[in-house]
């Protein structure tokens, strides 16, 4: 029985609405054979039967030359859908038909779904349904993506289609001429005229003076609007962060609460002291940093969803695309940069708006040296210790001159592959109009993300706290007995070139695990009162005696290599957290690795160079 | 005139577009094509030009924006 269909559309033509509504959390995600475009598979029963849909890759049409219109024309040429649902946006019929114009020639099974009719009706816009099927000959269905009272009708006529299904009885007129570009100005003229002849009295539309809306004649203008764009997405960071913090406020307990019963537990049964540890420790740790980085998927989505579902992003995009291109990077990852400055968990996240894998590989490697909150709030610190006030505005002064230059450099580096330079083509793009958005859809799939990122993220984080978690512990207690302080001290020739000496190059490591851990660290190896261990697992809410800590340090360390540690670990690679987040966001573990790699190799050479020369002068 | 020399709530027709095949691919697909009416909405410096065409507001890169040809209307 044929049960395969495919959702084909140009971008904003809702059919991410339609497709979560159709198919709800019986997704999978995966990629399409060979390439790097995201590829969405879902289903739903109707009837008994279960049928599957396909949400195409959006586009403007099929026969251009990037990944996502050659897997979409290659994939209904294969005839793998069985029926294909073209959605159209009613409120902009005739630019949105184009799509219907480039698949009619493949002469496959097809029904239009005349979508955004609540915002055709808004614009008073009427549209004759029963003339445009005639014309068309495949049923045309007047649609609301976000109402879900008419799922049943679509879900009706998708089965009686399958049965019996209609392919478009007129097609534009081909133009031969090959591939230069006076023949595709030609063939899109064809396309447009079929429209126009197709579309003759289904639809009125007075051509009414433009206007924009007094909040876009803001949001659009070039240095207001940059204002607005940039207080528009903290704004929503802070409302991410306010659905989040309470999450993670409640998951931080988890360490804390479990540790003494299970502790005591499992020391009752003779446990081995390593594995009570595990499980009292460490386990606990895994599920607060897993819960606390879904709590951000939560929230992110929720916000930045909502931003997009709108038609805001647009706008950051319109404004931002002048100076993101100079990173090979579209206007859109304004977003996850800013929020980059909060965490980084939230920019690996807020790269889900951009548009395409590769760009959102791109930004999340640029992304991750953004200095992070955790960040300023242990720097500056340790930075007091050893040059004062003035002296540690000047170094975060320098370390955000520095983050430049490094989002610059990765750009450089990653660019060249992730977005190809014949990819990069200045803006063309559309500004939605605003519209409501649909809380159901919106909340629903942030939920599910998060969930999904709950699930996937247990196996990565207990991997690498594992890994964390063997090179602190140490059986008496005492630092000296852990193997990350025999490796230290076994490596300490080798990380002094880079200016750092054994405790400073374990409190650079610790950083890759939790910036936190940096003061829980430097605290075990100088002042002594707390375990290797209880610094890295039970780093965020330790309590310092900074006091001792600043003693025993400027004793110890000198300026120069005090200064390298501080560049050494505001760029290192992030916390795991935001490791893993990036691991999950982007699917690709090979990606995550070498900007990994990149970041470790990138701080060190880093320290190495800020130590030599602070030594000429410190 | 190019398209970046037009001003804001002008109308116009778009006359020409030039530039290579991708180019003509990638403007054509959203709608701007030779003979089709538009309104200039805005023209800052050092931003894309915004127009409205085919009742939809589309941003068009300065460099882009230079190789097609329009005339008032």
């Amino acid at each position: 029985m044929n049960t395969r269909i495919a959702l084909l559309g140009q971008p904003n033509s809702g059919k991410s609405t339609v497709y979560n509504a159709l198919t709800g959390s019986r997704q999978h995600v995966g990629n399409w054979p060979g390439k790097t475009v995201e590829k969405n598979d879902g289903f739903y029963t109707y009837k008994g039967t279960k049928y599957t849909v396909t949400d195409l890759p959006g586009s403007y049409g099929l026969s251009g030359n990037s990944d996502e219109e050659i897997i979409t024309a290659d994939f209904i040429r294969s005839g793998q859908a069985d029926l294909v649902c073209i959605l159209v946006d009613a409120s902009q019929l005739e630019r949105s038909m184009y799509m219907a114009a480039e698949f009619a020639p493949l002469g496959k099974p097809a029904v239009l779904l005349l979508n955004m009719m609540d915002v055709a009706k808004a614009q008073k816009k009427e549209i004759d349904c029963k003339l445009l099927e005639q014309r068309l000959g495949i049923p045309v269905l007047p649609f609301t993506a976000a109402d879900s009272k008419g799922y049943g009708e679509l879900k009706e006529l998708f089965a009686r289609e399958l049965e019996t299904p209609h392919t478009l009885k007129s097609v534009p007129e081909t133009v031969d001429g090959g591939t230069s570009a006076e023949a595709v100005l030609a063939q899109s003229q064809a396309k447009f005229l079929w429209i126009e002849n197709t579309l003759k009295g289904v639809t009125h539309t007075a051509s009414p003076e433009y206007r924009l809306s007094g909040f876009d004649r803001v949001a659009t203008s070039p240095i207001k609007g940059k204002f607005l764009c940039l207080g528009v997405v903290l704004a929503a960071f802070l409302v991410a962060m306010i659905i989040c913090v309470p999450i993670m406020s409640v998951a931080q307990m988890i360490p804390q609460l479990l540790y003494e019963p299970v502790s005591t537990l499992l020391n009752g049964w003779n446990v081995h002291p390593w594995l009570v540890s595990v499980f009292a420790m460490m386990l606990p740790n895994v599920l607060y940093f897993t819960l606390s980085m879904a709590a951000f998927v939560l929230g992110v989505n929720l916000a930045f969803g909502f931003l997009e579902e709108i038609g805001f992003l647009a706008r950051a995009a319109y404004q931002f695309d002048g100076i993101l291109s100079r990173l090979g990077l579209q206007g859109k990852a304004i977003c996850p940069v800013l929020m980059g400055f909060g965490c980084t968990i939230g920019g690996a996240c807020g790269t889900r708006v951009m548009d395409n894998w590769g760009q959102r590989m791109l930004a999340m490697a640029v992304v991750w040296a953004v200095p992070c909150g955790a960040i300023w709030g242990v720097i500056p610190v340790i930075s007091a210790m050893f040059f004062g006030p003035v002296g540690t505005l000047l170094v975060c002064v320098l370390i955000l001159c520095y983050m430049a230059l490094m989002m610059w450099i990765v750009s450089k580096v990653f660019g060249r592959t992730l977005a190809p330079y014949e990819t990069r083509s200045g803006m063309i793009m559309e500004l939605p109009p605003y519209h409501k958005a649909h809380w159901r859809h919106i909340l629903k799939e942030a939920i599910l993300k998060a969930w999904d990122i709950f699930k996937r993220a247990l196996g990565t984080v207990t991997l690498v706290s594992l890994v964390f978690y063997i090179f602190s512990f140490s059986g008496s207690g005492n630092i000296q007995n852990s193997l990350l302080y025999r490796v230290g001290t076994a490596i300490e020739p080798v990380t002094r070139f880079f200016g750092l000496g054994w405790q400073t190059f374990m409190a650079f490591l610790s950083s890759a695990f939790a910036k936190e851990a940096v003061l829980g660290v430097l605290n075990a190896a100088f002042v002594g009162q707390s375990s290797l261990l209880e610094a890295t697992f039970f780093s965020k809410t330790a309590v310092q005696d900074n006091a001792a800590l600043a003693v025993n340090m400027v004793r110890t360390i000198s300026k120069p290599e005090a200064l390298a540690f501080l560049f050494a670990c505001t760029f290192n690679v992030p916390c795991v957290m935001a490791l893993s987040t990036t691991y999950r966001e982007s699917h690709s573990l090979k990606w995550t690795a070498r900007v990994a790699l990149f970041y470790v190799g990138g701080a060190l050479i880093l320290a190495c160079i800020v130590y030599h020369i602070a030594a000429l002068f410190l | 005139m190019k398209l970046t020399n037009t001003r804001p709530d002008q109308h116009g027709l778009i006359r020409r577009i030039g530039g290579d095949a991708h180019f003509a691919k990638r403007i054509t697909s959203i709608g701007i094509t030779e003979g089709t009416e538009f309104q200039t909405v805005r023209n800052d410096r050092k931003m894309p030009v915004l127009i409205y065409l085919r009742e939809t507001l589309i941003a068009v890169n300065r460099a882009d924006a230079e190789r097609i040809e329009v005339e008032k209307v």
